[in-house]
């Protein structure tokens, strides 16, 4: 169990989060993908924790924390704007949200 | 005493030695150790499930005034036994619109988080089956896979008033895990420590000779242990608290659509959950293990917890045959409104008692930083729900 | 170097248990992420969500971080889940909610092709780096007390921050949320 194997499967699930933002319509889909790509974030810092020569620095676990308090704000806040769109527009793809365009 | 108390530990003991003579292998030892300490304490809560099913009946019927089942054994007792035969033979309906794999594993997702909690509670003396120093938060942690087995059972039937009964539930269960989840932080704020053993110690001793120290006989306790108490209620879904499964109005909830042995694990993983957290407010606030008064120490620890454990089920059974059930809004009102500023209260008032040395001056701020709150709240929060006085009009 | 490295797993397992504890999960964990990306059905997407941030979890409880893993597992799983569903829930078309899937469409080569290209990127950042291929050193336990005091001590600034910005994020979730008095 090296460092680097902790790094690949983070990347791959931070790639999976992005493949999801970049290719899924629907508006929840992207906020998945998004949570996907934080907690691969967190995996780095809790992989770099763990292979760290040095323990004692907390760093990495207190930074692993303060990212998922962000990210449960961001959740929360982001499907209250979510529900506010489809309250207005009656969708909730990304692609119906075009008053903007032209 | 000394030989009854340790007397669990000491024949676990026995049995790996004599196994060891055998010529068993160490590592298997020590995984036939934990699965001995797994199977007692399953063992020992499902035996308590099925003896609660039948004593909730029959003490709910003594409140209303009639016997409740008597008819299966001595008392009742075997009634249990008829229960599970009938749930197991019953035919187990799938509605034809259900999400096979999602209904199919709600009531194992269930299940799953009830018996993790009970892994951390110290049932005696050195008798944690797992010591984790993160004990408290783990339970809460494992706890919160209930509310998506909650949400798969609901969404899982295809069913409208599922679905609805399941969004209402878990409204309720993230509602009060807050103040139960501040609550419980109270207790381990003064004991300096998330471990469930070390809370326990920290109510130790008797003050004055006689008195036991436990959490809750001190202002602050009592506020957070009612509080913690009336969160335990609500996130196992009894009444009061009990809309989301309230046959009058919806049905059976999110449960509807179950019958049979599923409907039968949910059944169990209820009374187990609302044991395992009736274990924890013991643990935090009732002083677990220990004995109430000097003298009794003769009597086993395991004892002692298991007999406060009962008791407050007890009372919780009482509660339920007193209160009636409240309102969607009244309930999730009372939680967002009463329930968290006094649950701040509290901690305001347990740092002011650790901080002004615990003696008399500590006593009486705490007890001032918990009585205006409560008094302030209790009055404003009522006024919103208050009847008004009615006017008769009579045809002349 | 793959080979190598699964290789040394069989081969002495019990001291390699460690290893296994982490790649379990972790295989849990890419599976159900990758179901929940192409899945069709919402529902069974953001159900499979959940089982991936319970393996993410499990992982970082491998990885030795305790009180992360448990925050991990009540935060994401009891609370963000939970919010994921409910908004699918209250935000249903009126026919069945299968979006438009993972594979309809050109837009979804493109998009597929730059997370693939993105992963080249960092997996081959990852494996040609000279200080990544470093062995997992023992477990140290850190105790909670320690947290508690370096959240209280060295990082009270950022602790300060995260309330204000949760607080801030309770009432601005409620304010948009709030129906319109008619």
């Amino acid at each position: 169990m090296t460092l680097q194997i902790v790094l690949g499967i983070s990347a791959i699930l931070f790639s999976l989060g992005l493949a999801a933002v970049l290719t899924r319509s629907h508006a929840i889909m992207l906020l998945m993908g998004i949570e996907l790509m934080l907690g691969a974030a967190n995996l780095n810092f809790l992989a770099f924790w763990r292979f760290s020569p040095d323990p004692a620095a907390l760093a990495g676990i207190l930074f692993a924390i303060f990212s998922i308090a962000v990210a449960a704000a961001e959740a929360a806040v982001g499907l209250a704007i979510i529900i506010l769109v489809y309250r207005n527009l009656r969708s909730v793809e990304v692609d119906d949200a075009d008053q903007l365009k032209g | 005493m000394n030989l009854l108390e340790r007397a669990p530990i000491e024949l676990k003991a026995w049995l790996l030695n004599l196994l060891g003579v055998f010529g068993v292998p160490d590592w298997a030892l020590a995984i036939l150790s934990a699965l001995l300490i797994i199977g007692t304490v399953i063992a020992v809560f499902l035996g308590l499930f099925a003896l609660t099913s039948v004593m909730e009946r029959k003490i709910l019927a003594r409140v209303q005034n009639r016997l409740g089942p008597n008819r299966v054994g001595p008392f009742g007792l075997f009634q249990p036994v008829a229960d599970g035969i009938k749930m197991i033979t019953k035919e187990d309906l799938v509605p034809r619109g259900a999400d096979p794999i999602v209904h199919f594993l709600a009531p194992v997702v269930m299940m799953v988080p009830a018996l993790l909690v009970l892994a951390i509670l110290p049932y005696g003396r050195d008798m944690v089956p797992v010591e984790l120093e993160a004990g408290i938060l783990y339970f809460f942690a494992v706890g919160a896979g209930t509310e998506v087995a909650v949400f798969m059972a609901g969404w899982g039937s295809n069913n409208k008033y599922s679905v609805l009964g399941a969004m209402r539930a878990i409204a309720q269960m993230i509602s009060y895990e807050i103040p139960l989840v501040l609550s419980a932080i109270v207790a381990a704020m003064i004991a300096g420590s998330l471990m469930p053993s070390v809370i326990v110690a920290a109510q130790g001793g008797f003050a004055f000779g006689f008195v036991p120290q436990w959490f809750v006989f001190t202002p602050w306790g009592f506020t957070a242990g009612l509080i913690f108490y009336i969160g335990a209620l609500a996130e196992s879904n009894r009444s009061p608290f009990d809309l989301p499964e309230g046959e009058s109005e919806l049905v059976a909830g999110h449960l509807t659509e179950y019958s049979g042995f599923k409907y039968a694990t949910f059944f169990m993983a209820e009374y187990v959950g609302m044991f395992a957290i009736c274990g924890l407010f013991v643990t935090l606030f009732l002083g677990g293990w220990q004995a109430p008064l000097p003298f009794l120490e003769i009597i086993p620890s395991w004892c002692w917890f298991f007999g406060k454990v009962c008791f407050v089920a007890f009372t919780m059974i009482w509660v339920r045959a007193t209160l009636p059930r409240l309102r969607i809004d009244h309930l999730l009102a009372f939680a967002w409104k009463f329930l968290l500023p006094m649950s701040f209260a509290a901690f305001l008032a347990a740092a002011c008692w650790h901080y002004a040395g615990r003696g008399a001056l500590g006593w009486g701020m705490s007890l001032v930083i918990v009585a205006v709150p409560y008094l302030a709240l209790g009055t404003s929060f009522t006024r919103r729900f208050a009847v008004s006085k009615r006017t008769y009009q009579f045809s002349e | 170097m793959m080979c190598d490295f699964f290789h040394s797993l069989c081969a002495d397992p019990v001291n390699a248990i460690g290893g296994w504890f982490v790649l379990l999960p972790a295989a849990v964990l890419l599976l159900a992420a990758a179901a929940s990306v192409v899945l069709r059905n919402l529902i069974h997407a953001a159900l499979c969500l959940t089982l991936s941030f319970i393996a993410l979890g499990v992982v970082y409880l491998a990885l030795g971080a305790e009180f992360v893993g448990f925050v991990q597992l009540l935060v994401y799983v009891g609370a963000v889940a939970m919010v994921i569903v409910f908004a699918i829930l209250l935000t249903r078309p009126d026919e069945l909610e299968r979006s438009r899937s993972f594979f309809a469409g050109f837009g979804p080569a493109g998009g597929a092709a730059a997370a693939l290209a993105t992963l080249a990127v960092l997996l081959g950042a990852i494996f040609t780096s000279p200080t990544g291929d470093r062995p997992m050193p023992p477990a140290v336990a850190v105790p909670v007390a320690d947290l508690g005091k370096a959240l209280m001590g060295d990082y009270v600034v950022a602790l300060i921050v995260i309330g204000v910005l949760l607080t801030a994020a309770l009432v601005g979730a409620a304010v948009l949320a709030m129906e319109d008095e008619p």
